[in-house]
């Protein structure tokens, strides 16, 4: 076990490119399970390639256990990988691509049996020893990538959106069983992923990446209660939450028609700037029946598009009377009674609104 | 513009510091195969150009001499030459052609589900399989003989006699039978392309309306173009150099009337020992194949480029 | 992205379903059925009468009309094998056998140079394989024919298993950079983070994955050198002559003894026709220099 640092971090595939991963800072303490999550060429993929020593680190350094890892090949480096399409070896059997990275160590045959059966044990592969990559399923394929990178007890685990070629539920249940084995083993783990459910669902602390850059760092529940920018607040959360661009008024926000006041404490923040970014999760609203008089002043006027029922809640998409029919996604209990073309009125519940820079897009 | 500011100075690639060493473990492992082709099939060239410029006989007395172009200027006013050259055009592209046509016909009959078909299949590529000796020899012996050949006994009824067809037609005769060497490998290959198109396009073609023929000339011939132009290149590299089918039904004659290239040199070379007039014949091939499969290089890198991209 | 092949095999049925129903008479795909077969067995019947007229007495094999039922006999293999077919045959089988061993030493490591870790300039090395092949052959026989004849080496078997290498090998690192490209990336990354050296994940991982390419290539390569005629007419006598040679002389000396003929050239032809048979699904692949896979 062991910690890693990216400090600064960075990989360009062709001079004067925009770099692949740009200026990496991450400190993950030992036995930290950290989740990276980014939409796609968000550079994620790359960063983890790089800690497993399968991309060049073009400047700054990763450290392993405080070791400089620049120039160290894969297999020197004591880590474990689990590949999005497993990469299990077809021509082994089940046991012998767990045993494989124990044999390539020089470990003697009875230590590596007992490791493999230790292993396949947790995993529930114990009646598929013997069997061929190919006659397996994709969740015990899955598990064998898993299992590869357990029998070797590395400093450090990696995977790759090892998830992603499961169905829905087995993910979920993978999911949950992939989190309680590393708190178990406590082996450090840096796990990729572009599902924003896996990132906050199982990562200690989970790190946002766009553009090749970070993002945020931070606990699930601080990134979804305190993003860092606009970036971050938009791509946590689903529904999404609802950013909207406005112009700053005397006692708050000018929204389509109608005022929102914000509180005196908020105002002071924001002053200097003609315009702000202001985002309400979809859960931040209250409703209100938009067709008999105004009920509150300091709600807005809007129509309902579409409505989707899940059961225990239900969403509206619906638009603002602004100029520009701005769309809003609205999330109210289950069997709201709304219906496609209602007139409503909403008004944000909660004081923590989210405010942001309309140009720079950092937090307020 | 801004990203001026996000680097203030720009990220070079690192090169790994055994950048050089690593070059070579990786080109390491090409260089036996390379070495080897180089001195195998580049070295004689070189030759070829050096006797070329040599009168060398080697029936007649004294070594060879420097003589500069004449051994060329024998070659274009050579009217045999001519001749075998205009034969090699035919021999080749006749072949190509026809055999792609019917290739191409029987993988579209073999692009169908029906009993059998493996087996099918099977038998239709045969020919192509046989030593091609063997194939001259059954096209003289048991196809055209004469007397006996089963094409005159399966014609007897229209009343066609004991035609010789190879002293009759010499060139035709074989190209026929190239022909049917051939069909096979220009079947494998449309067969490969037909069943390599995508399901969802000919479903999606369909429930747009259209009908079995307008499926075909509109999806499936463009899909299978490049599969029919790699089949030409191939088919011409390999027949421009036919040899043994000729050797074996008509000795390139009568006269050279159904000699090509390889074998007019081949006769120079080994039946007139002239080294210099057969080598010089020789540059003038390569180079007109040069010229020729430049273009088609061409063609097949673009085969190549599509496959990867 | 979830489960991207499960609904494949649902699709796929159900075009062929759609098929006939679509072309709308019954009778239609029945003709073409049989007019495949027809064709098929017309194309292979050349072939079949060989073989049976192999198997007939001299009498029974020059008739006009054909017979078509006799008594089989092996009379014709017999002379065959008599008249000294058997040091051609071990010919043709040493050639063939030691090319294509040395067209897999150099064609495996040259292919994984040029599909697994890709070089600078790996496209033009590739061509400049693949041009040798359109370069005429009949162009190199002269100094070819000098050199070796300079050197000692004109009717030596070695000769030929040069050349025959020299032939294959452009075929044989196009078929095999092609099975090498399928290889998944992945794995000899997995090899390489398990702790594996490059040697050992190329004799543990990828070498057990490409052997079915391997064998494939081999087959194609046993096909043309057993088949080849130019070099060996041209470079052999007496000792190191091969089968198809024999087949030649045989004709001078038996002279139109068709049912000889048929034997000889049947025993010359079947080796290579069922590694053809064996082959045929990667035969494309390799004669097209593996742009079709």
């Amino acid at each position: 076990m062991a910690d890693v640092v990216f400090d600064h971090a960075s990989r360009v595939y062709t001079v004067g490119a925009k770099p692949a991963v740009n200026r990496l800072d991450l400190e993950i303490a030992e036995g930290e399970f950290v989740v990276l999550v980014g939409p796609s060429g968000s550079g994620k993929s790359t960063a983890l390639r790089m800690l497993a020593g399968l991309e060049e680190i073009d400047d700054g350094e990763i450290r392993i256990g405080g070791r400089n890892m620049v120039g160290v090949p894969s297999r020197d480096r004591d880590i474990a990988m689990v590949f999005q399409n497993y990469a299990l070896y077809p021509n082994k059997t089940v046991g012998d691509n767990m045993a494989f990275p124990l044999k390539m160590r020089g470990v003697d045959k009875a230590t590596q049996q007992e490791k493999v059966r230790a292993a396949a044990d947790i995993l529930g592969l114990t009646d598929y020893l013997d069997r061929k990559p190919k006659a397996l399923s994709g969740g015990q394929r899955q598990r064998v990538a898993m299992g590869r990178a357990i029998v070797r007890e590395p400093q450090v685990f990696l995977m790759d959106e090892p998830l992603s070629n499961l169905d829905a539920k087995m993910r979920v249940s993978t999911r949950t069983e992939i989190a309680a084995m590393q708190r178990r083993l406590g082996v450090t783990t840096v796990y990729v992923t572009h599902d924003q459910v896996e990132a906050m669902t199982m990562g200690d602390r989970v790190a946002l990446l766009a553009d090749g850059k970070l993002q945020q760092f931070a606990t699930p529940s601080e990134l979804y209660d305190k993003p860092a920018n606009a970036f971050v607040a938009g791509f946590i959360g689903s529904p999404a939450m609802n950013l909207f661009t406005l112009p700053v008024s005397a006692e708050g926000v000018r929204m389509g028609s109608s005022e929102l006041r914000l509180p005196r404490e908020v105002l002071s923040r924001i002053g200097g700037h003609e315009r702000v970014t202001l985002g309400i999760r979809p859960e931040q609203w209250a409703v209100a029946d938009g067709v008999g008089g105004h009920g509150s002043s300091s709600g807005v006027k809007a129509q309902v598009d579409v409505v989707e029922e899940l059961g225990s809640d239900a969403y509206l998409y619906a638009h603002l009377d602004d100029e520009a029919q701005t769309a809003v996604v609205v999330r109210t209990a289950g069997r709201s009674g709304a219906h496609r073309g209602d007139q409503i009125v909403l008004t944000p519940t909660s004081e923590e609104l989210h405010l942001f820079d309309a140009d720079s897009g950092d937090r307020l | 513009m801004t990203t001026t500011v996000e680097r203030p100075a720009e990220i070079v690639p690192r090169q790994p510091a055994s950048a050089g060493r690593e070059g070579w473990v990786r080109r390491a492992p090409l260089l036996p195969a390379l070495i080897f082709t180089i001195i195998v099939t580049q070295l004689p060239f070189m030759f070829t150009i050096y006797y070329s410029l040599q009168s060398w006989n080697l029936v007649r007395p004294g070594g060879p001499q420097f003589v500069g172009l004449d051994n060329y200027v024998k070659v274009f006013t050579d009217s045999a030459f001519r001749g075998v050259a205009v034969n090699t055009v035919v021999l080749t592209a006749g072949a190509v052609l026809i055999s792609m046509v019917l290739g191409l016909a029987f993988a579209l009959l073999l692009d169908r589900q029906f009993r059998g078909r493996g087996f099918v299949r099977t038998l239709l590529i045969t020919p192509f399989l046989i030593t091609p000796v063997a194939a001259a020899l059954l096209w003289k012996t048991v196809l055209f003989d004469p007397t006996y050949g089963l094409i005159n006994f399966v014609l007897s009824p229209f009343g066609v006699g004991q035609t010789d067809w190879i002293s009759t037609f010499p060139l035709t005769s074989v190209m026929v039978a190239l022909i049917w060497q051939w069909t096979p490998f220009m079947m494998l290959l449309t067969l490969a392309g037909l069943q390599s198109q995508p399901h969802d396009v000919l479903e999606a073609a369909r429930v747009d309306g259209a009908g079995s023929f307008a499926i075909f000339r509109e999806v499936t011939l463009p899909h299978l173009r490049r599969f029919i132009e790699l089949g030409i290149v191939l088919g011409a590299i390999y027949l421009v150099n036919t040899f043994d089918a000729i050797y074996m039904m008509t000795q390139g004659g009568p006269g050279t009337a159904s000699a090509n290239l390889p074998f007019y040199i081949y006769q120079r070379a080994f039946l007139g020992f002239d080294v210099g007039q057969s080598a010089a014949m020789g540059v003038v091939v390569v180079i007109a194949t040069i010229i020729v499969s430049t273009f088609a290089l061409r063609l097949i890198f673009r085969s190549f480029q599509t496959e990867e991209g | 992205m979830a489960a991207p092949t499960t609904e494949r095999p649902a699709s796929t049925s159900e075009t062929r379903e759609l098929a006939p129903a679509h072309r709308g008479n019954r009778a239609g795909p029945a003709l073409l059925t049989v007019l495949t077969w027809i064709l098929g067995i017309g194309f292979f019947f050349p072939i079949l009468w060989m073989v049976l007229s192999a198997f007939k007495k001299e009498t029974d094999a020059y008739t006009s009309p054909p017979t078509l039922f006799f008594t089989p006999t092996l009379e014709q293999f017999q002379t065959v094998f008599s008249s000294g077919i058997g040091p051609y045959l071990l010919n043709s089988l040493f050639a063939t056998v030691m090319s294509t061993v040395f067209v897999l030493l150099f064609a495996v490591p040259a292919a994984y140079a040029v599909s697994l870790r890709p070089v600078k300039k790996t496209q033009d090395v590739l061509f400049f394989f693949i041009s040798t092949k359109m370069l005429p052959v009949v162009a190199a026989i002269v100094p070819i024919y000098v050199v070796v004849n300079n050197i000692g080496m004109l009717d030596n078997i070695w000769t030929l298993v040069v050349l025959y290498t020299a032939m294959n090998l452009p075929i044989a690192v196009w078929m095999m950079r092609s099975f090498f490209q399928e290889v998944p990336k992945e794995l000899l990354e997995a090899a390489s983070m398990d702790g594996a050296s490059l040697w050992r994940s190329m004799r543990e991982v990828v070498l057990p994955v490409v052997s079915p390419g391997i064998a494939a290539t081999s087959l194609i390569c046993v096909i043309f050198a057993w088949n080849e005629f130019f070099f060996a007419v041209n470079l052999t006598a007496a000792t190191a002559a091969t089968v198809p040679v024999f087949l030649v002389g045989f004709i001078t000396s038996e002279g139109l003894y068709f049912a000889k003929l048929c034997a000889a050239a049947t025993m010359c032809a079947l080796p290579v026709v069922i590694a053809g048979w064996i082959a045929q699904n990667k035969l494309v692949q390799g004669l097209s220099f593996g742009a079709v896979k």
